[in-house]
């Protein structure tokens, strides 16, 4: 099983009751999988409508006695983080309450490449790190009995190559603990002490420390006069065994650690007094290094130090065997014949494979329109964008200028949107989609309401949250059992801009218009656009496809002189034929939504039959 | 108790499916995978798929052995590179093959955008040939767009390739176990179909 299928397996075997998630890249498949159990198994689960939104629903449950389980992606927990530098303090009750957090070195899905640990330390709550598929079960599992020992909530951090990555996994049972409420603690706040309650959760995290001496997950291979140990955490550990093992000769120690925070420090002292040098592998930051270099000044004589800090390790980027290779060569005054990559002899080959969006994305419509509208306005329109597919705006032609955390497009909007009084004389156009908006946009759009800001906020509202899969959100339009519908319209018209409208993001023609003739009202101006994500269409209709088939007119067509339909709008179902030198429709691509018509200048792109 | 089907062949045995979103690598890898537990083997298989259902790469590296190995193969060190589109191969094996590396590469190019927006031109096979041959120690170049068209479909791509590589002398996996892991999870007759058809295409 994956990794995420195995945190999510040793939730269920811890007996959770409760999950609360939102959708992010490398973390979507755990609360999925307990999706697809919550039925038979008698457990809430829930996408919530943010991250911090999932982490206090689910310290709800934890406090009433419901085991919970939260999982994100590392940059979710940032906007959780302020709930949960609260919740230590408070404590998580008796029902145990875990915090999952996956984060995505080197940003294969991600905007940033965070460490998340440190919001562990930042919090004092334990924090675990599953070094392979068997521990991702069983250190989850393990969470859950540190969590409702000591009544904190416990982190436990994955990184991209463990949660997709899939391997063997010995399950156990399932648990059959019946999950009824108790009655809540006293006092579930922090005032008007917060210091008492940080002392006590200081007390709290010394006793997990004592526990955590002793803990299995974390293993030491000492070999005899060893010349150097390894100190690795997560899925290193397994690029450090593979690393050491081509070094068999040269005795090699590796201390593998699973509990890293708190340290168990009496048990790695005792192995840095035996050691004369040591270098740390881990993903993203020097966490590990920084803690055990500073805890080093305690020992008679310390070790010397390598990692990060030494460079010896690069301190950004993704960790792998041929990174600790590298450093153990450099350490053992080796010379390998090192395979150099060879791509530069072969660059010309290496043709780029660039992002796209899909065949009939209307994102690509609307990232056409915002192009002609800006080409209209000479130039003069910035865009802000946002978190979801339409992010590949950015690789459109650069029609997206600005893309930071989730929300950011409609808070940046509202900044630029003040500056008139400085000289700033561009349009201003703030994207999101409709998870977007519900997550975190709502706050930005108020404010921009409030201040009078003159920006237009184009909302690509495709009713789902297509780049992790289709989740439903509070507007989706197919909502499960239970769930109410929340409409983006309501919401904004309460707002009250000073300009609304809804528009057809399939329409491209009334697009233009629309964007041209709002870009240029005062105030705050809301489109709510209706976007249709082609794959969830698919995904709900087996072999739908749109009533639009397109044929090219090779009389109309101004070949290799325009080529504005294959080279500039971009859909993978019209292509260049460079043979014969003429558009080409490709039929089993091409979804007929007919967005292709409006682009051609020379009207050649028809209705077909 | 683990088998390892040629005793020479040394852990771990290391495999990368190189392709594009829709091409069937994660199946790939699952089949594979299957086939290894089914010998009493341990895989590990490490996908990056994260952007793949919008056009770009996906690699899968798959690690076998007696024990886990870290879910990326390090630099150089594949012993086999399936390839199910030829420029992801040649990509795949700039970094990742070797001397000891066996590239078997379907020639049925799926152009990205940049080529079918006519701005740049796919590169000759020819040379993608002779630039893997300068790295591996073998490659196998698969015309595999006619078996295709004769099996009906280049959704069974992937059930092809791991034929080929079933037919590979010095491999640790019982081609009989690659069979029946296609059977039990794609369940389809036509993929079993391209699964043959793939065991004769090195002759």
């Amino acid at each position: 099983m994956s990794g995420n299928e195995a945190i999510a397996r040793g939730a269920l075997e811890a007996g959770i009751g409760f999950c609360a998630s939102y959708p992010g890249t490398p973390s979507t498949e755990i609360a999925m999988n307990l999706f697809e159990v919550a039925v038979d198994q008698g457990i809430h689960v829930e996408w919530s409508t943010n991250e911090k939104v999932a982490m206090e629903v689910t310290a709800a449950a934890s406090w009433a006695g419901v085991p919970a389980l939260c999982s994100m992606k590392s940059l979710g927990l940032n906007v959780a983080s302020d709930f949960l530098l609260n919740l230590n303090l408070s404590g998580s009750g008796k029902g145990g309450l875990v915090i999952v957090v996956c984060d995505d070195p080197k940003g294969h899905s991600s905007s940033n490449e965070q460490d998340s640990r440190f919001y562990a330390k930042a919090a004092k709550i334990p924090l675990l790190e599953p070094s392979n598929h068997q521990d991702a079960k069983d250190i989850t599992k393990e969470a859950f009995r540190i969590s409702r020992k000591y009544e904190v909530p416990v982190l436990v951090r994955s990184t991209t190559r463990l949660s997709h990555s899939r391997g063997l996994v010995q399950v156990g049972n399932v648990s059959s603990r019946t999950r009824k409420t108790i009655g809540l603690h006293e006092k579930l706040y922090n005032i008007p002490s917060p210091h008492i309650r940080h002392r006590e959760l200081l007390e709290k995290m010394e006793r997990v420390a004592e526990e955590y001496e002793e803990s299995g997950f974390n293993q030491v291979k000492s070999t005899e006069r060893a010349k150097l140990l390894v100190i690795s955490s997560g899925i290193s550990s397994l690029y450090s065994q593979e690393a050491i093992q081509a070094f068999e000769s040269e005795n090699i120690s590796h201390m593998n650690l699973g509990t890293t925070n708190p340290l168990p420090r009496k048990r790695i002292k005792q192995l840095l007094e035996e050691s004369e040098r040591v270098l740390f592998v881990e993903e993203n930051d020097p966490f590990l290094e920084e803690a055990i270099r500073s805890l080093s000044v305690e020992l008679k004589k310390a070790p010397e130090f390598f990692g990060k800090m030494t460079g010896h390790i690069p301190s950004y980027g993704e960790m792998n065997t041929d990174v600790v290779l590298d450093a153990l060569l450099k350490l053992l005054g080796k010379d390998r014949k090192r395979i150099e990559e060879q791509a530069r002899n072969f660059e010309d080959l290496l043709i780029e494979r660039p992002l796209t969006f899909c065949a009939g994305c209307t994102h690509r419509n609307f990232y056409w329109s915002i192009r002609t509208v800006k080409k209209r306005l000479g130039g003069k329109l910035i865009v802000s964008g946002d978190i979801g597919c339409y992010s590949l705006g950015v690789f459109y032609d650069e029609a997206m200028d600005t893309m930071h955390a989730m929300g950011s497009g409609i808070g940046i909007g509202s900044g630029l949107g003040k500056l008139q009084r400085f000289g700033f004389d561009s349009k201003v156009v703030s994207v999101a989609g409709d998870s977007t908006f519900f997550h975190a946009c709502m706050p930005g759009l108020i404010n921009a309401r409030h201040k009078n800001a003159d920006l237009t906020f184009a909302i690509l509202d495709n009713a789902t949250t297509a780049m992790t899969g289709y989740q439903v959100h509070p507007g989706s339009k197919i909502q499960d059992e239970n769930l109410q519908r929340v409409q983006i319209e309501k919401l904004v018209r309460a707002i009250d801009p000073d300009f609304f409208a809804i528009g057809d993001a399939t329409d491209i023609k009334s697009m233009i218009s629309l964007l041209y003739s709002t870009v240029q009202k005062n105030g705050l101006k809301v489109l709510l656009l209706n976007s249709v994500c082609r794959l969830e269409e698919v995904k709900r209709k087996p072999g739908f496809i749109g009533a639009i088939p397109v044929i090219i007119d090779q009389g109309l067509c101004r070949r290799e002189k325009c080529m504005i339909c294959a080279a500039d709008f971009g859909c993978p179902a019209l292509v260049w034929d460079s043979n014969t030198n003429y558009p080409v429709v490709l039929a089993h691509v091409c979804v007929q939504c007919g967005a292709c018509i409006a682009v051609c200048p020379h009207n050649a792109i028809l209705e077909g039959e | 108790m683990p088998f390892w089907r040629v005793s020479e062949v040394r852990e771990p045995y290391s495999i990368l499916v190189a392709g594009v979103g829709g091409q069937g690598n994660l199946v790939c890898g699952r089949i594979i995978s299957e086939a290894t537990m089914k010998q009493g083997l341990r895989p590990i298989v490490g996908d990056t798929f994260g952007a793949s259902r919008r056009g770009g790469s996906v690699v899968t590296h798959i690690r076998i052995g007696t024990r886990d190995w870290g879910p990326l193969i390090p630099r150089g060190k594949a012993n086999i590179i399936l390839g199910l589109e030829p420029v992801e191969a040649l990509r795949t094996a700039l970094r990742f093959a070797g001397k000891d590396t066996i590239a078997i590469v379907s020639m049925m190019p799926v152009p990205p955008s940049n080529v079918t927006s006519g701005n740049v031109r796919y590169p000759d096979l020819a040379d993608i040939k002779k630039a893997l041959e300068s790295i591996c120690q073998q490659v196998y170049m698969l015309d595999t767009e006619p078996v295709m068209k004769k099996l009906g479909s280049t959704r069974v791509l992937n059930s092809y390739m791991i034929g080929a590589f079933s037919a590979l002398d010095d491999m640790p996996l019982d081609s009989k176990y690659l069979r029946q892991a296609i059977l039990d999870l794609l369940e389809s007759e036509m993929d079993l179909t391209a699964f043959n058809e793939g065991t004769q295409s090195l002759l």
